[in-house]
């Protein structure tokens, strides 16, 4: 328990330093200068990173109270290092400084997803991760040491001063490298596959953290590298990133909806809001030379990031409540909840309401921003360019309606009718898991409420990374969208809000005759109402093109051949990204047991290697 | 106050439409059908009647016919007005397919609320259906915001007159699937086969099923008018344009016999095509009729 404490008094240490860094933006740096100056390690705010401390301030104190009372001990201990390290990327300005924190959160959330390495599916997700990780970290390290060379200093000041005469050439490998390194971090397909394995299996509480912040900090990273370290980026990039973006999101949606494991479920769904907000990102990028319109692509993208990281992990939490008290989270097994658990309910209902993008919630306002800024965008580019956003603007669409699909099942099938299987085992009370998601809820209905006051947070953060917009100025396209944003999530709110209450009071004042379902006169039992299998069956036969569904079905008669005493069912899709990618492994795997004739165990043959290497080099050097 | 009158009048002619076009679809059926006043008198009688509920249901039931109410009277204030200036400018096509998603949202909740296996089935055809509309949608609403502007009252000055007639025949065809009409759906019938919105609704009854009901029709009535938007002239010509769909959609559920579950989404493939041929359209600025 005291353990428990600590974490939870350390977490919310750390949320009040991120803001007050933020408030009082300090200028000064610190450096630890090493043996060269490429290893010089520097820390420091950059106004670019503030949205995203801004988000561990507001989600850390929410995962330090939920874990008081759930979750296990251990992780609860390593919640602490992860969160510092994340501040730690989040503060670093030199590449050493980057490189290091980036690796140590990486390992650190690593431990995390491993906390229960007794079950072999989790040592199998922490080895992809970590080698995914890895893979992403040599890109990412790639890129800035490139970057460093050219600008001759290995701080990221100079870095992003002498941006704008890196060559071409190298920037498009730097971009490459860094959409690569960092995309592989936040989910983008096709390098998404560890994703849905590793954050499920994670205690709630650091799933939370990985796919509420983490995912973020990946996003931060590329925000960094477009707009600041190698800006400007043409505008072609912005096109093939706002392309990654938008088949991103239409994946992860498509694989959330019909996914019946609740934990797998909100994993796959953060891959599709990573994939919203990248396609605006790449849309800021392709319209970078008009800068108001890339500032409302980008604002959009940094209140999307928030927003996702408020309900990302209110429901990531909501699901370790689910966990502990039901035993599973198997949307086939799950049901009834409302009954036992209330108040996670409400919040969970908010929670998924929120990130389908239903008004008045926080999601709609950052959803209809990232639109509005695709749409500001169409006058003032190619035409090219104009079938590119018309093409993401149909897809998020289509996203936006499997997410809803999606979150209806995983809501309706945990929380009402009746319980398949399990049963939750005693009644919630107000414990502090329950506070922690109704502070959750709660900004995802404020945030929702008066979108401006957020908004303007991001402002500054924008307006650094494109200079060319000054924040609060009036520029049209940004006071257009504050304008309509300020009230729009009430306007359209309020009538349904306003219809259901009275709907509801109704209720109580003319009564209702309680009533058995009608189920053309046989009994209501758990096999008449739907499962989640069959509610997604109609997607996946439509999707089957891509999902390649399979079922298979056991029927045991009995006395009767006509009559079954069981009936057993199952269905799986390929996930063909997946496949591909044990293809290569599979194939890297061969190439490297080809690999190790060179491995002889001759010592006179390490020699010649030695000598061999030796040889190169002097005539390299020449 | 335009608006506030338009949308007054939708509300009070909503089920005067409903009416006409059932009693139009029995006389091209050769049948002489219900009064057109008959859905008044339908709402009447129900609101007066007790609301039989599911046992063992959360609230979502109960506030659910409200939401669906609250996010139909959205709409029709959202729908530009045929004269006088809109209350609600910033009202654009994104806002109004996520008010739509609200409504969706909270109906299928409640629908699966109440275990019923029918309800199920409507609830699992009603998502995948708005899933697939959700695109088709915003590219026809979107059609004329190449100038920038998505605001809904901005639809008929946007486009050119051919890209209208693409944009609304994509919005005629989700239109059929919102309204649930026959290709698509079928309002007459209760068969498992067949129903989706009546599936979603079974288990309400009396003055609940008045609410759900109102809001079908003022929905219906609403889509109507925005789609008479995307066609050509505007102004008062849109009123004319709502009085061809009264008639159109009686034919076409008359012509056209119900489509099987899985050949739906060739017509919502259909839609996204006629969307995206009214947006090159624009992009290109082939036609400038």
């Amino acid at each position: 328990m005291a353990s428990r404490v600590i974490t939870c008094a350390a977490l919310c240490t750390i949320s009040i330093f991120c803001a007050l860094v933020v408030v009082f933006s300090p200028a000064s740096h610190v450096a630890i200068e090493g043996f060269a100056p490429q290893l010089r390690i520097e820390f420091g705010f950059r106004v670019l990173a503030a949205p995203f401390l801004i988000i561990i301030a507001l989600v850390a104190p929410a995962v330090g109270i939920w874990s008081l009372r759930r979750g296990g001990e251990i992780e609860a201990r390593s919640l602490t290092l992860f969160v510092l390290l994340m501040v730690a990327v989040l503060l670093a300005q030199s590449v050493a400084a980057f490189a290091l924190a980036w690796e140590a959160m990486s390992l650190a959330s690593a431990f995390l997803v491993a906390v229960h390495h007794e079950h072999r599916n989790v040592r199998r997700a922490v080895f992809t991760y970590l080698l995914m990780s890895q893979l992403g970290a040599l890109c990412i390290i790639a890129a800035l040491v490139l970057l460093g060379v050219h600008a001759q200093s290995f701080r990221f000041n100079d870095i992003a001063a002498s941006a704008t005469s890196v060559p071409g050439g190298v920037r498009s490998i730097v971009i490459a490298l860094a959409v690569i390194g960092f995309g592989s971090k936040a989910g983008l397909v096709p390098l998404h596959f560890w994703l849905p394995r590793a954050h499920p299996v994670a205690p709630a509480s650091a799933s939370a953290l990985l796919s509420g912040v983490m995912l973020k900090i990946a996003i931060y990273g590329l925000v960094l590298v477009l707009f600041s370290l190698a800006a400007p980026v043409t505008a072609g990039w912005g096109i093939a990133i706002m392309a990654i973006g938008a088949i991103t999101a239409l994946a992860g949606g498509l694989y959330a909806a019909i996914d019946n494991d609740l934990k797998r479920l909100l994993a796959y769904s953060s891959i599709e809001n990573v994939g919203i907000i990248v396609t605006a990102i790449g849309a800021a990028v392709a319209t970078s030379s008009s800068p108001a319109i890339a500032a409302l692509a980008l604002l959009a993208a940094l209140f999307h990031c928030l927003n996702h990281a408020i309900f990302k992990s209110l429901l990531f939490l909501g699901s370790g409540s689910v966990l502990q008290s039901a035993g599973t989270v198997d949307l086939n097994q799950l049901g009834g909840l409302s009954r036992t658990l209330p108040l996670t309910a409400a919040m969970m209902l908010i929670g998924s309401m929120a990130i389908v993008g239903l008004p008045p919630f926080n999601g709609f306002a950052s959803e209809w921003l990232v639109f509005q800024s695709l749409v500001q965008a169409l006058p003032a580019v190619s035409q090219a360019m104009q079938f590119a956003i018309f093409g993401s603007i149909a897809a998020l669409g289509a996203t936006g309606g499997l997410a809803a699909a999606a979150f209806v099942k995983a809501y309706a099938m945990t929380f009402l009718g009746g319980p398949h299987q399990s049963r939750a085992r005693s009644k919630e009370t107000f414990d502090p898991a329950v506070i922690a998601l109704t502070l959750l809820a709660g900004l995802c209905v404020i945030v929702g409420a008066i979108p401006i006051a957020f908004v303007r947070l991001l402002q500054p953060a924008v307006s650094a990374a494109l200079p060319g917009v000054v924040a609060g100025s009036g520029s049209d396209v940004m006071s257009l969208a504050n304008h309509a944003l300020a009230t729009l999530p009430i306007k359209l709110g309020s009538l349904p809000c306003v219809g259901g209450a009275i709907m509801f009071g109704l209720g109580v004042v003319r009564g209702m005759r309680r009533v058995p379902t009608w189920t053309c006169g046989s009994e209501v039992t758990v096999r008449s109402q739907y499962s989640a299998t069959a509610f997604s069956k109609p997607l996946r036969l439509i999707f089957a093109f891509v999902l390649f569904p399979d079922r298979q079905r056991r029927i045991d008669t009995g006395e009767s051949a006509w009559i079954p005493t069981r009936i057993r069912y199952h269905v799986s899709a390929r996930y063909v990204i997946d496949e591909a990618a044990r293809w290569t492994a599979a194939l890297l795997q061969q190439l490297a047991r080809r690999g190790r004739i060179v491995q002889g165990g001759l010592l006179r043959v390490y020699l010649l290697y030695a000598l061999a290497a030796v040889a190169v080099a002097l005539v390299a050097a020449r | 106050m335009s608006s506030a009158l338009q949308m007054a009048v939708i509300i009070a002619i909503a089920p005067l439409a409903q009416g006409v076009m059932k009693q139009l679809r029995a006389r091209l059926q050769g049948r002489p059908g219900p009064s057109i006043l008959q859905p008044y008198r339908d709402l009447r009688k129900l609101w007066w009647k007790e609301a039989l509920v599911a046992e063992d249901t959360s609230p979502i039931v109960g506030i659910a016919p409200g939401v669906a109410l609250g996010v139909a009277l959205t709409f029709a204030a959202m729908v530009p007005p045929v004269f006088g200036a809109s209350w609600f400018p910033s009202a654009d096509a994104i806002a109004l397919a996520l008010v739509l998603a609200l409504g969706r949202f909270i109906a299928v909740l409640a629908a699966l609320d109440t275990r019923s296996g029918f309800s199920g089935m409507a609830a699992s055809r009603e998502m995948t259906f708005g899933a697939l509309t959700e695109a088709p949608l915003l590219l026809a609403l979107l059609s004329a915001a190449l100038g920038g502007n998505s605001s809904l009252t901005h639809l008929h000055a946007g486009g050119s007159a051919a890209s209208g007639l693409l944009a609304a025949g994509a919005l005629m065809l989700v239109m059929l699937c919102e309204t649930a009409r026959v290709p698509v759906d079928n309002q007459e019938t209760h068969y498992e086969l067949t129903m989706i919105h009546e599936g979603l609704v079974l288990e309400y009854s009396g003055w609940q099923l008045a609410a759900t009901q109102l809001a079908a029709y003022i929905r219906q009535a609403s889509f109507f008018v925005l789609a008479a938007w995307l066609l050509p002239f505007g102004g008062w010509v849109v009123i004319a344009w709502c009085i061809g769909f009264l008639i159109l959609m009686p034919i076409i559920e008359t012509a056209y016999a119900k489509m099987r579950l899985f050949e739906v989404p060739q017509l919502f493939t259909a839609a996204l095509v006629l969307g995206i041929a009214a947006i090159t359209i624009q992009i290109m600025g082939i036609a400038k009729l």
